[in-house]
């Protein structure tokens, strides 16, 4: 089988050129906007350095979305990888009907953020509330996304709850690839099923959680049409006594910026979140990848 | 073999569809005249309005069409600009809200002043002397009031004009909740969460700067913008905030949307609504037959009787466009036509910013409105003078905060200032 060098190329070619074109020359571009003072149409561009960055660090919108964005990260990666992995175990179980449960655990990953938000928005603004009326529950008459010390655990939530199923997917499939014969064995030498899970399974599905980690943490780092329909990043709080929006994501605290024409600004933010998450990411996967065992 | 020929057809199917798509698309090129004026416009409310018009137009106007385009509502008009800027792809004529897009488009913005309508209207968007903006509509707001809760509650809305007034009235409503069958007296929002920031940030906010003085004075906001606050007259208008806040529908206040504030008056459940009479159709919608008007936002000490009027957009013509005759043309024919004014009010009903136009809008707040320009006195609204995202990132979060400490006024003013200093 001769391969033809040219032939390879010119295969290639149209991907490679889109790549190219779509990611790699906006992102230098992208780069270099950061340190200007565009305002996303002049055509009067001056180079800034690295003023926009220096800016960032004392703005209190900015700080705040960064630190809530960690916040929101840490405790959605937890949220759903507790969730997926319980609901994992139960549908590779004995249990009944677990089909219907694999589908039925699975579709809300299908309904896209945008409605996903509006409807949550519905069910905690006016079901909950109007539950806590009529019933006299005093906890449900205000509405979680209005307070700014809930806002983000109910955010985090119905994330869990759009995307636990996904992140079971992959675990479901990682259990069903550990041989029978290891968790038999197990079981004749007397391990109880708290032991079985915790000593076989999960180390052998190390490689799962690389992935699914990995997916958590891009996923809630990037969060933002959900962010945008859900709470649309209020209530306010204060924040190094400024008010701030307090469910504003770095993702949306990027669009605000560059909806209000400060696009070099915006710019700016989003290499910030690029850095940031380009190292977060890489210290998980290498952290996690010590963990992987091999068959 | 038998794969290979349905390929073929498949093939030939398709080229089929592209040259006869591609004959039409040049046939229709062809029928559409020497000139096309491309209008890119933001209102979606009367985008079928302005098509048929447009249409009509391009029937009666020889050898020139004109193309509406429409993008508003939750869409992103000024992203979708921008890439038409970067794509060479400019409209002939498109919008402005302010001062903010008027400095970003400003390479692009014709000089209108020698056009014929200028004298018609006070709401042209005027920069160093030069006409540059017609004004699509006017809009403006007050308190709107539902006139039989009032009545039944003995509340004369001709008394609103002070502060001491309003405070009179809203705890009688108060008293009188379960009598009047009412949630509570106002239906205000000032939520970030609700997306409603706007009607306290923006609107409500414009009262301070505009509210009792004369039609075009300024000062008040170009103080602002210099870094300060006129301490006396912002306590006043906060104390006029804080009744606002205290005496509205707690939940609608914090999270409530647009549908949630309109709803609850239109339901009879508050008796006043804070919102623009842009929510005339959204009223007959939802079916409201009582009687409706406007009180004016009365927050200083003393008397004000004014509403707040304003032209919401502006549309300018591309300066570089070879289209720029036509474009002026057509906008011409809306403010100086018995058609376009035929349009404006009756199908698109929109109060025309224009004084010839004789028709009257269906809406009775666009007709409370509408009585009170001819009436005069009226105040300006000029939170179009803030930069861009100022409403939204800088005074949202507060008033929002505000909304939620309804009892910190200091602290609310303290935020004030230190924000109107960061203007500078």
């Amino acid at each position: 089988m001769k391969q033809s060098r040219v032939v390879n190329v010119l295969f290639l070619l149209p991907c490679v050129f889109s790549f190219i074109m779509i990611i790699i020359v906006p992102f230098f571009f992208g780069l270099y906007y950061s340190m200007t003072d565009w305002n996303g149409i002049s055509n009067v561009v001056t180079f800034a350095g690295f003023k926009n960055f220096r800016n960032l660090f004392s703005s209190a919108d900015f700080l705040y979305s960064f630190l809530i964005t960690i916040a929101y990260t840490v405790i959605n990666i937890v949220f759903v990888n507790v969730v997926s992995f319980g609901l994992s175990l139960i549908v590779t179980s004995k249990v009944k009907r677990r089909n219907f449960y694999r589908a039925g655990f699975f579709v809300p990953y299908l309904i896209g953020g945008i409605v996903l938000g509006y409807i949550w928005q519905f069910i905690l603004n006016n079901i909950l509330v109007s539950i806590g009326m009529n019933m006299s529950i005093p906890f449900l008459q205000t509405s979680f996304l209005s307070l700014p010390h809930t806002v983000i655990w109910t955010m985090a939530a119905v994330n869990t709850w759009q995307y636990a199923g996904y992140i079971m997917l992959i675990y479901v499939a990682s259990i069903q690839s550990i041989p029978a014969s290891l968790m038999e064995a197990a079981n004749v030498d007397g391990a109880n099923y708290s032991t079985r899970v915790f000593k076989i399974l999960i180390p052998m599905m190390a490689n799962a959680f690389t992935i699914s980690l990995f997916l958590t943490l891009t996923t809630s780092f990037k969060q933002f049409d959900m962010n945008l329909t859900l709470t649309n990043g209020g209530p306010a709080t204060r924040f190094l006594d400024m008010p701030v929006k307090a469910s504003q994501l770095l993702a949306m605290d990027i669009f605000n910026t560059a909806t209000a024409n400060r696009m070099a600004e915006a710019q700016a933010k989003a290499v910030v979140l690029f850095v940031v998450l380009l190292v977060v990411s890489l210290i998980q996967v290498t952290v996690n990848k010590r963990k992987e065992v091999e068959m | 073999m038998m794969k290979k020929t349905r390929l073929n057809t498949a093939l030939l199917a398709l080229v089929f569809v592209f040259v006869t798509g591609f004959a039409f698309a040049a046939g229709s090129a062809e029928e559409t005249g020497d000139v096309t004026v491309n209008m890119f416009q933001l209102k979606v409310e009367i985008k079928d309005a302005l098509d048929t018009y447009a249409a009509d137009y391009s029937e009666t106007a020889e050898g020139v069409t004109v193309k509406v385009e429409t993008l508003g509502g939750g869409g992103d008009y000024g992203g979708a600009m921008k890439a038409k800027a970067q794509a060479d792809q400019m409209p002939d004529i498109f919008m402005i809200e302010g001062q903010g897009g008027y400095d970003i488009w400003k390479d692009y913005i014709a000089d209108l002043s020698d056009q014929p309508w200028v004298g018609d209207t006070d709401l042209s968007f005027i920069v160093d002397g030069k006409v540059v903006g017609f004004p699509v509509a006017i809009e403006g707001y007050g308190l709107a009031y539902n006139a039989e809760i009032l009545r039944k509650a003995g509340i004369d809305p001709a008394s609103l004009t002070t502060r001491t007034a309003y405070e009179k009235a809203l705890k009688t409503l108060d008293a009188k909740k379960a009598e009047l069958g009412i949630d509570a007296p106002v239906a205000m929002a000032a939520s970030v969460a609700g997306g409603m920031w706007w009607v306290a940030g923006q609107h409500n906010l414009a009262a301070y700067w505009g509210g009792g003085l004369d039609f075009n004075d300024t000062s008040i906001i170009e103080m602002a913008l210099n870094g300060k606050l006129d301490q006396d007259r912002f306590r006043q208008y906060a104390k006029y905030l804080q009744l606002l806040f205290k005496y509205a529908d707690q939940n609608i206040l914090l999270n409530g949307s647009y549908d949630d504030q309109v709803g609850s008056f239109a339901q009879g459940r508050t008796a006043f609504l804070h919102q623009g009479n842009w929510v005339d159709p959204n009223l007959k919608q939802l079916g409201v037959t009582f009687e409706i008007g406007y009180a004016p936002h009365a927050f200083l000490d003393t008397e004000q009787k004014g509403l707040y009027l304003f032209a919401p957009s502006w549309y300018v013509v591309n300066a570089q466009s070879k289209n720029a005759q036509a474009a002026k043309d057509f906008l011409t024919s809306i403010a100086m036509t018995p058609e376009g004014h035929a349009y404006m009010v009756n199908e698109a009903g929109m109060i025309p910013a224009f004084k010839s136009v004789t028709l009257k809008p269906s809406g009775q707040l666009s007709q409370a409105l509408m009585d009170a320009n001819a009436r005069g006195g009226n105040y300006g609204v000029f939170f179009g003078m803030l930069p861009d995202g100022a409403g939204q990132n800088i005074f949202g979060p507060i008033f929002d905060l505000f909304a939620q400490n309804q009892d910190n006024l200091d602290q609310f003013i303290a935020d004030m200032n230190r924000a109107v200093a960061n203007l500078k």
